[in-house]
């Protein structure tokens, strides 16, 4: 029990520490000014508000950007991460030590260095500036995490069940779909949300590759915080992150709702 | 085992990208060899690399970043298994709380940057409630982690993003060892955190190595923190090359190539290396069982 | 692993196949203004520069886009990009061969326009073509024809100018200190609250160069070489003061802070007791919006402040030079640089000699706000630019010399 307490605690901790910025964000994005030593600001305004609803940038057409493009990048990087992941972990080949070092690959490649190298390919692709080559160097941004995760939980699950299932005469494809893939869910979900994060979040490969034509909400945030115009940046922030959570919540009651009709048939 | 030519169809997407991924690097490298056809270099020379390891700037730009990646990425890897932990064994890896390890996740560099602003600088807000609390009068008084050769504000700043990023990143994994190994342990009279330490944590340590490396690199190869938060002087090896690369003349990009052409050499060896390492121990750690 | 191999060889050949189309501007030199316009008609442009000051987004929104739309059918697209991305943009389409780029206009000035220019990344002389140039910009004024002491060649045509100012709060600190002695005696008696932001940060370069002005006046520098060890020599003494200046710095001249934003902030917070800026009326916004207090002024150094221009271009591989030509052409009227001064309160770039009675009237009737000097003020007490090529190296040598020392 006392152990049980510790671990609550230190998840009230952890809570806390996350939140804490939040809260500031909130406060910071109807402050007007203030200044040393106030612990509330000392005048308000809805400048900021008023500005991100109705504003030339208001936030509209780039949430509606944002989360197509996450939510594309979500299913094809989980896509070629279950691909990938099934044939890293199930089968035996020669040059699959490769896969693990190519599946890792655009990480270790400094952003700066990707955006630029990737332009430079795109643009004789004839890809640069368009949505689609933006959401590819998302996906290729996003893979590593989604094959990590992917190939973590198809090896633990290995490929026993759907041996079974060959066994009791399934198909290979029956087998995935009704053997494994609902074991793999929390896998694919967690590799979902990763790589929507990750797209979600891009800013320097969305500027380079998109040419600023692609217009995402992290565009039009981090400048304002380069601007200084702390009120501002506070109250884009605000949305980028409460979108993205709301968005989350959508997805995965979604989600929920089908499995528990999944379950009744 | 299946037949290879499965393996191999399944894993042509990935070679394309990959080949992607490749060609973008070597059109860095080709530059970062002095060979920019559009502004009239066409000669290759390792010049430019020679003049990056004769600068004593870039080895204590090396110290600077390879301190701060290590440093916040074991600490990092420590603390956020031990949140996936308290979850999985609260029964917490669905519901609130597992929205909200995504929150830093997904917030980007340069919004953390503006949180650590707003929380750790002189007048930021734990200042401010230091002073409240009667434990200093003056700005100055509280100390100085934005800026400093200390890099502590921006080991902070990463430690904030990275925590809930192996936490979840470990999530799927441990959940699933716990759910299935783990209370089986418990079942056979193990104490929690004993079967916590001998089963789930060892059968979890893939996901937690790979979060570890991934979060390394992120950090030694990132430019956007320390740059925000840094020190003027040493600068953090990535805020070294962009400062480079940002220099006005254009004749000057295979210099700031070749710093990245170095970033690039370097965390692919202290990935290989890990790598390495990480093989042997796993190994280890999987045979005691 | 040798398909992976073929298929890399195959994705290279395909890729390069693919690049190496023509670059195709159409030829405007021998076109009237009238064609210009003409081909101009119903095209789109697009603007690529800074995206981080909201009140310019709004003003390029809501007055420079529908003015384009209404009067010459020509829909205006603001990009917001930093400098040194547009320029890796352009050097990127460049490198590929990139027969159409996406860029047409650039907002530049300075070292980035000496070295687009330099590199072939900027589309040619345009400027006399414009008629505006000739109704309103004064052609002789050598302010406007040097950037950084870059003559201009007609590659660029003025936007809106900037000055060096400093600022703080009489509530807080009554003196304002008109010259680097006094600024000296100023930091003594408020320790640990002056700083300024680290160079290459373009304010607090620019203030690195105006202390350079200060000590060693300015003359000297206009054809000085960019030569490491002259311009040491040559600055010298100005890094002696700004040395002597550190310990009474914000943490004793050990760090600066990254930004002039994060300048400003800090200021505002109450952490220092003065900041600096080029935008000679960004007091009166601070205070407009509460980020400042109603006691902040606006003050110079008695011998002057640094003063620029900054510029728009046209990009080398532009689709529609002629649009960008069209709205570059209008930017530089009295209408929407009267707009600028009135909303963005950005120093204009019209001559007044060539204003009508009328246009000048709307212009002195602007009112500035609060805690700002007059226009004749700041232009009185304007010193020029250095070379371009300067400024990189006394970056540089500020890091070595004066950093922690």
């Amino acid at each position: 029990m006392k152990t049980s307490l510790l671990l609550r605690l230190f998840l009230g901790a952890a809570a806390f520490c996350i939140l804490l910025p939040a809260a500031l964000l909130v406060l910071w994005s109807a402050a007007a000014r203030w200044s040393w030593p106030n612990l509330l600001p000392e005048s308000w305004s809805g400048r900021t508000v008023a500005e991100l609803l109705f504003g030339p940038q208001n936030i509209w057409p780039l949430l509606g950007s944002s989360v197509s493009l996450g939510g594309a990048a979500s299913v094809l990087s989980t896509l070629i991460g279950l691909l990938t992941a099934r044939a890293a972990a199930l089968y035996d080949f020669p040059g699959r030590g490769l896969v693990r070092f190519a599946g890792l690959l655009p990480l270790l490649i400094p952003g700066t260095v990707f955006a630029i190298g990737i332009h430079l390919v795109l643009l004789r692709a004839g890809l640069a500036d368009t949505a689609a080559g933006v959401l590819l160097v998302h996906v290729m941004t996003a893979l590593p995490y989604s094959i990590s995760i992917l190939t973590d939980v198809t090896a633990a699950l290995g490929c026993g069940l759907e041996e079974q299932a060959a066994v009791l005469g399934a198909g290979p494809a029956r087998g995935f779909f009704a053997v494994s893939l609902p074991e793999l869910t929390p896998g694919i979900l967690s590799s979902m949300s990763m790589a929507f994060i990750l797209s979600y979040s891009q800013y320097f490969t969305t500027l380079i590759v998109g040419g600023g034509r692609v217009k995402t909400l992290a565009l039009v945030l981090v400048p304002y915080i380069q601007g200084g115009d702390r009120s501002l940046a506070s109250v884009y922030a605000l949305a980028f992150t409460g979108s993205a959570l709301v968005v989350f919540a959508l997805f995965e009651t979604l989600i929920r709702r089908w499995q528990r009709r999944g379950d009744k048939l | 085992m299946r037949k290879k030519r499965t393996a191999y169809l399944l894993l042509l997407p990935l070679m394309g990208v990959t080949a992607l991924a490749l060609l973008a690097c070597g059109s860095v490298l080709t530059q970062s060899l002095g060979v920019v056809p559009a502004f009239g270099l066409t000669e290759p020379t390792l010049d430019y690399y020679r003049e990056a390891l004769t600068d004593p700037a870039f080895f204590s730009a090396l110290g600077v970043s390879l301190r701060t990646a290590l440093l916040s990425a074991l600490a990092a890897a420590a603390l956020g298994t031990a949140l996936c932990g308290a979850l999985v064994r609260l029964g917490r890896d669905r519901g609130p709380m597992a929205y909200l390890i995504r929150l830093p996740i997904l917030t980007p560099h340069a919004v953390t940057a503006l949180f650590a602003i707003l929380l750790l600088s002189q007048t930021g807000l734990l200042a401010r409630w230091a002073r409240a609390l009667g434990l200093l009068s003056e700005p100055g008084a509280f100390p100085q982690l934005l800026f400093t050769p200390s890099y502590g504000g921006t080991i902070l700043a990463y430690l904030w993003k990275e925590i809930p990023f192996v936490a979840y990143f470990t999530l799927a994994l441990m959940a699933g060892v716990s759910r299935t190994l783990g209370e089986a342990a418990e079942n056979l009279g193990a104490s929690p955190l004993g079967a916590f330490l001998t089963v789930t944590l060892p059968l979890s340590l893939p996901a937690v190595s790979q979060a570890f490396l991934i979060i390394f690199l992120f950090a030694f190869g990132g430019y956007e923190l320390p740059l925000l938060l840094g020190a003027t002087l040493p600068k953090a090896l990535p805020v070294y090359a962009h400062l480079a690369y940002m220099h006005p003349d254009l004749r000057q990009r295979p210099a700031a190539m070749a710093l990245y052409g170095l970033i690039l050499l370097l965390s692919a060896a202290l990935a290989a290396l890990y790598g390495l390492l990480t093989r042997r121990l796993l190994r280890r750690v999987g045979g005691g069982q | 692993m040798k398909k992976l191999t073929a298929l890399f060889l195959i994705l290279t050949m395909l890729l390069s196949a693919c690049g190496g189309k023509d670059t195709h501007t159409p030829d405007l030199s021998a076109a009237s203004w009238d064609q210009i316009e003409e081909a101009a008609r119903g095209t789109s442009v697009t603007f690529y520069g800074w995206g981080g000051d909201e009140d310019r987004n709004n003003w390029l929104a809501s007055v420079a886009a529908p003015y384009m739309k209404e009067h010459y059918d020509i829909t205006l697209e603001v990009v917001g990009m930093n400098i040194d991305e547009i320029l890796a943009k352009l050097a990127g389409e460049k490198e590929a061969g990139s027969a159409a780029g996406s860029i047409d206009m650039i907002w530049i000035n300075g070292e980035n326009f000496y070295s687009a220019k330099e590199n072939g990344l900027l589309y040619g002389a345009f400027l006399d073509k414009l008629p505006n140039t000739g109704n309103y910009i004064d052609t002789e004024d050598p302010e406007t024809l040097n950037d950084f002491c870059m003559p201009i060649e007609g590659y660029e045509a003025p936007y809106g100018r900037a000055q060096m100012v400093l600022y703080n709060d009489s509530a807080v600190t009554p003196e304002t200190p008109a010259s680097a002695q006094e600024m000296l005696v100023y930091c003594q008696q408020y320790p640990g609250k002056v700083t300024y932001p680290a160079l290459p940060d373009f304010t607090g370069s620019a203030f690195v160069r105006n202390i350079v002005y200060e000590i060693c006046g300015w003359e000297q520098f206009q054809t000085m070489e960019a030569d490491y060890d002259t311009v040491k020599e040559a600055i010298e003494p100005a890094l002696d003061y700004l040395r002597s200046l550190n310990p009474y710095l914000w943490n004793q001249g050990r760090t600066f802070p990254d930004s002039s934003t994060t300048v400003d902030a800090m200021f505002a917070d109450g952490e220092l007791v003065l900041g600096m800026s080029y935008s000679p009326y960004g007091v009166a916004v601070g205070i407009e919006n509460g980020t400042y207090t109603g006691t902040t002024r606006t003050f110079l150094f008695e011998n002057g402040t640094i003063g620029n221009t900054n510029y728009m271009s046209i990009a080398f591989n532009s689709p529609n030079p002629a649009g960008a030509m069209v709205v570059i052409n209008a930017m530089i009227s009295a209408e929407l640089q009267l707009s600028q001064y009135e909303q963005l309160r950005n120093l204009p770039v019209v001559s007044p000699a060539k204003l009508s009675g009328e246009e000048r009237a709307a212009f002195d009737a602007v009112d500035m706000g609060q805690g700002v000097l007059s226009q004749e003020e700041l232009l009185t007490h304007r010193l020029p630019e250095m070379p371009a090529k300067l400024v990189p190296v006394i970056e540089e040598i500020w890091l070595s010399e004066v950093v922690g020392k």
